[in-house]
């Protein structure tokens, strides 16, 4: 038995109860892709993430992974959460060589989309427009598409060959990629005036590309500190150089102020060329930088210090202007900034000294809009503001990635890419797709309760003794036997286990194998304005009981009811998202 | 009319049962009579005294020694200690500690006193398996069974902890071999002038010290070969040693992660206030997993030695049962001589 349902509590079950898809910024199907591997397909998982992700192994290496923080496996008392960006990476890494890539193409439409900037949400959303119909240019001001993925990650985070590979068969449909072109209002730039005016549809994808300035006592502000003093340099453009083909030096000491991505490999391709002592000075604390726990292991195993609670707030330096150190104050945690993160308090008089021969100031980057022509309403970010249909304020101009939403990461990027092509098509064509849910009936219980015992595999790593190159992946991958042991330990939570009322027979024996509160004698069921189903309204009195139910937010999908219950009254079913023309 | 209906009694969870765990849960008994007062601990043993571990190498023949009280104390005081329970998260909104075995217990007030595990630096975390630690009964037990007799100790770093079992090894007729580092004499922070004076001292009592910078620092433990001892420590130099045991002796972590993403606040340790209050008002930290705010040093520090922490179980003791106290301590943290010429530490001393 399979249906497809648009009933919003079938919608709201699959929103709810698949926490990590909920929780992917691109909605990608982690269940299905994670089934797939279980089952040695991984030229079939490696196609069940493309449709949400072109770029499924360069994702796979480096996703700030928010499917992993969101995962049911890591909830209090599941254990650890799955390594669904590892078992990612395993589907791309162990598809077979020969794997074709499937695209599904619409007839051709005739209409011309500009792209800006060739980072993940302009390749992302080149990509899909093209597959929709449209002919797509990309302008791009690099000698090479990637955006932040090429500039900005260090090599032995991310090989660029995989990156190459991944980026040509996203843009290789149709899409006419022109690099070394700038858009703006220089000499020899492209305007965005005239893109529009020879184009359908604009879309401006040119990331945040400029770092954040660190005002510092003595230093007037607005002043680029990397002229300031010749050991001061700014995070993204010191990887950006070095990813240009510059030769980059840093000294004995090295100090990094920042908390992200960019500090972090400030930091380790700092102590590759050569850093001795090499310090990630945090204004909060380790808890709180937006960072996966396993690169922080893996800095920090390369003899990089983090120190926490401390803001910059001056230099120092030699006769020769040479640095000598960085003057901090000590912070206290303060409250909540409204992106979730924690904010600092500085304390007066509580100023210390660092010694240092390279300072490396990694606090964040902005959008820059000085390019455009025209006037574009911004919001108080300084980041472009637009519509619900993804135009900005000017007729004919859209906007994605970090150019609207800040410096953010790359799933988000391409998450918000995707969404904005669909609407740029809807737009132009006045098509619309929406969502429904497949449902399908499972026999039997695909799992073994023993799976719920396996530890997380951890991902093998380079010896520290091979780590002196720039170049050398750090991370290696799962082998295959590894990828299908982390695979077994997926709840496969788009599996709904369900009693019907009418057959039970109220024996309990579901409940009395059930490893966990997940099974619960009912009054009845919040429903919510959207009309999908809210919490359960529990009852211990037996006059009370309307209905025993499977609480899938507390299942475990071990399967342990379905196999006890008497008169098979339990059933399994696959519920997962499709888009539909229509 | 009715009498008023007493309130229930206020259950106070304890998680931890070191020096500040237990100094808390008697004083909870005492200020507050009627409450029910809970000890969660993974450890087997019922609060056993760390500071005696070093006695197990030489003549100390059998774990009940160690024991602080015998289990009749707790029966008699009301303490409920439970052992080998695992705590995996606290929910601060629901006032609940969840345990690894899916168990939740209820709190009207926490305390947060786990104390911290020896820290291993993160380079040398593949190696783990090869080290023999001294953190707790089970681990000291592991390491004395391992070190045959006047056998050979390899210290990585050299922690106030690591040297202190040193002396007894020293008595012992073992050879204490120890590799230098950042942490030597830690929780000590030294002049470099004092730091070459202490390690004199430790040459002249018997350890040899190797200079760990000068081989570039440790890269690699190894299984020794056949006919050799059981260890290889290899040095980023290509220097090597040889010992029975390798003890990573850098100081100690304080043991938070089953606090991380509770919204409490943390930097290393927990983040308390000198009262010992946490970001929640109904969780309180002491010990050694604690970081308390130093007014005169503007910043977060920790405190170690029984002495201090035990002072902080108190504290948190009568701040839990609505007192207003502060956390002062006087104690200078010193490392000197004893009469024989040996280092001696404040971060020894110990009252019975
Ligand atoms: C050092 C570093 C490490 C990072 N690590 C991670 C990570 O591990 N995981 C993660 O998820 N995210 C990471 N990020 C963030 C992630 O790379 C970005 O969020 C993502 O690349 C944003 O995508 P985008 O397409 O919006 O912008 P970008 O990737 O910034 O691409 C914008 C493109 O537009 C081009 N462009 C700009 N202006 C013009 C113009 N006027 N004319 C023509 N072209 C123009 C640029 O050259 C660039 O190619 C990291 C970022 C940095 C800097
Ligand atoms: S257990 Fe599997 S399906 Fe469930 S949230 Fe985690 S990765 Fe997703
Ligand atoms: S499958 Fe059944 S017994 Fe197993 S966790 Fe889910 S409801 Fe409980």
């Amino acid at each position: 038995m399979t249906f497809h349902s648009d009933d919003p509590r079938d919608i709201g079950w699959v929103r709810e109860n698949i926490p990590c898809q909920n929780a992917c910024p691109a909605g990608t199907d982690i269940p299905a892709y994670i089934r797939a591997i279980a089952g040695g397909n991984h030229g079939q998982a490696y196609e069940i993430n493309r449709e949400a992700n072109v770029l499924p192994g360069v994702l796979g290496r480096i996703c700030s992974r928010p499917c992993e923080s969101a995962c049911r496996h890591g909830w209090a008392g599941n254990g650890d959460p799955v390594g669904i960006c590892h078992l990612k990476r395993a589907a791309a890494d162990l598809k077979d060589t020969r794997h074709r890539i499937t695209e599904r193409l619409y007839a051709p439409t005739g209409k011309r989309i500009a792209v800006v900037g060739a980072g993940p949400a302009g390749v992302a959303a080149a990509h899909d427009l093209s597959l929709l119909g449209h002919d797509v240019t990309i302008l791009e001001r690099e000698e090479k598409p990637g955006g932040m993925l090429r500039y900005g990650i260090p090599e032995f985070r991310l090989p660029r060959d995989m990156l190459e590979i991944e980026l040509r068969n996203a843009l290789r449909l149709g899409v006419q990629l022109r690099a070394g072109v700038t858009v703006g209002t220089t000499q020899g730039a492209i305007r965005v005036s005239t893109l529009l005016a020879d184009h359908d549809a604009v879309l401006l994808a040119t990331g945040c590309m400029a770092p954040v300035q660190l005002p510092l006592r003595g230093v007037p502000e607005g002043t680029d500190l990397s002229r300031h003093c010749q050991d001061v340099e700014y995070g993204l453009p010191f990887l950006m150089d070095l990813h240009r083909g510059q030769h980059k030096r840093v000294g004995r000491r090295v100090a990094v102020v920042g908390a992200g991505f960019t500090a972090l490999d400030c930091a380790r391709v700092a102590r590759r060329l050569g850093g001795r002592e090499v310090t990630i000075h945090l204004r909060t604390s380790e808890e709180y930088i937006p960072v996966t726990s396993e690169e922080l292991f893996e800095t920090k195993r390369e003899g990089i210090r983090i120190k926490g609670l401390r803001t910059p707030v001056a230099l120092r330096t030699d006769g020769d202007g040479r640095l000598t150190g960085v003057a901090f104050v000590q912070n206290r945690l303060g409250g909540w900034r409204e992106n979730g993160r924690r904010l600092a308090t500085p304390i007066e008089g509580s100023e210390f000294f660092e010694p240092c021969d390279t300072l490396i100031i990694a606090i964040g980057q902005r959008t820059v809009n000085d390019f455009l022509d025209m006037r574009v309403e911004l919001d108080r970010a300084g980041n472009v503001r637009v519509a619900e249909n993804g135009m900005t304020s000017v007729h004919g101009l859209f906007a994605a990635g970090d150019y609207v939403r800040g410096a953010s990461t790359a799933i988000e990027a391409i998450g918000h890419a995707r969404g904005i092509a669909d609407r740029i098509d809807a737009w132009l064509m006045g098509r619309q797709r929406r969502r429904m849910v497949r449902i399908e009936a499972v026999a039997a219980p695909p799992r073994l309760p023993a799976h719920d015992f396996i530890p997380r595999c951890h991902m093998p790593t380079l010896p520290l003794a091979e780590r002196q190159l720039l170049t050398g992946e750090v991370e290696r991958g799962y082998t295959p036997e590894l990828a299908a042991e982390e695979a077994k330990r997926c709840y496969l939570c788009d599996l709904r286990y369900q009693i019907d009322v009418d057959r039970c027979i109220y024996c309990r024996a579901c409940i009395e194998v059930a490893p966990r509160n997940c099974i619960k004698l009912t009054r009845d069921v919040e429903i919510r304005a959207d009309g999908s189903l809210g919490a359960l309204r529990e009852t211990r009195e037996w006059r009370r009981v309307a209905a025993i139910w499977i609480d899938n937010n507390e299942c475990i999908r071990c399967g342990a009811c379905f196999k006890v219950c008497p008169v098979a009254c339990i059933s399994i079913t696959r519920n997962h998202f499709v888009t539909v023309d229509g | 009319m009715n009498a008023a209906a007493s309130p229930p009694p206020r259950h106070h969870v304890i998680i931890g049962n070191g020096v500040a765990g237990n100094q808390a849960a008697e004083l909870l008994r005492d200020r507050d009579p009627a409450s029910r007062v809970t000890i969660l601990t993974h450890s087997r043993l019922l609060f056993y005294n760390r500071y005696l571990l070093p006695g197990i190498f030489q003549d100390m023949a059998n774990w009940p020694e160690l024991l602080a009280h015998p289990p009749e104390h707790y029966a008699a005081r009301r303490i409920h200690v439970r052992r080998e329970c695992r705590v995996s998260a606290v929910d601060p909104r629901n006032r609940l500690v969840k345990l690894a075995h899916n168990e939740t217990i209820p709190y009207d007030t926490l305390l947060v006193a786990t104390g911290g595990r020896g820290h291993l630096p993160e380079e040398l975390a593949e190696y783990r398996p090869l080290f023999h630690h001294f953190g707790s009964y089970e681990a000291a037990m592991a390491t004395r069974r391992a070190l045959p007799e006047r056998g050979a100790v390899v210290m990585l770093g050299g922690d106030m902890i690591g040297l202190d079992l040193a002396r007894t090894l020293l008595a012992i007729e073992c050879r204490v071999i120890l590799v230098t580092h950042e942490t030597t004499f830690w929780p000590h922070a030294l002049t470099p002038e004092e730091r070459t004076n202490a390690l004199a001292t430790l040459v002249a009592m018997g350890i040899e010290v190797i200079d760990g910078d000068a081989r570039g620092g440790v890269a690699a433990v190894e299984p020794g070969a056949p006919g050799l001892p059981a260890r290889r420590v290899v040095f980023h130099n290509g220097a090597d040693l040889y010992g029975d045991v390798v003890m990573p002796c850098f100081g100690l972590t304080p043991m938070v992660e089953f606090m991380v993403g509770t919204g409490i606040d943390i930097e290393r340790g927990v983040l308390v206030s000198p009262q010992l209050r946490t970001s929640d008002p109904h969780i309180f930290a002491a010990g050694d997993v604690c970081q308390i705010w130093s007014e005169e040093e503007h910043a977060y520090r920790f405190y170690y030695g029984y002495r201090n922490v035990r002072a902080m179980g108190e504290v948190a003791a009568i701040n839990m049962t609505g007192g207003q106290e502060a956390f002062a301590t006087n104690r200078v943290e010193s490392l000197g001589h004893d009469a024989q010429g040996r280092i001696d530490s404040s971060f020894w001393v110990y009252d019975e």
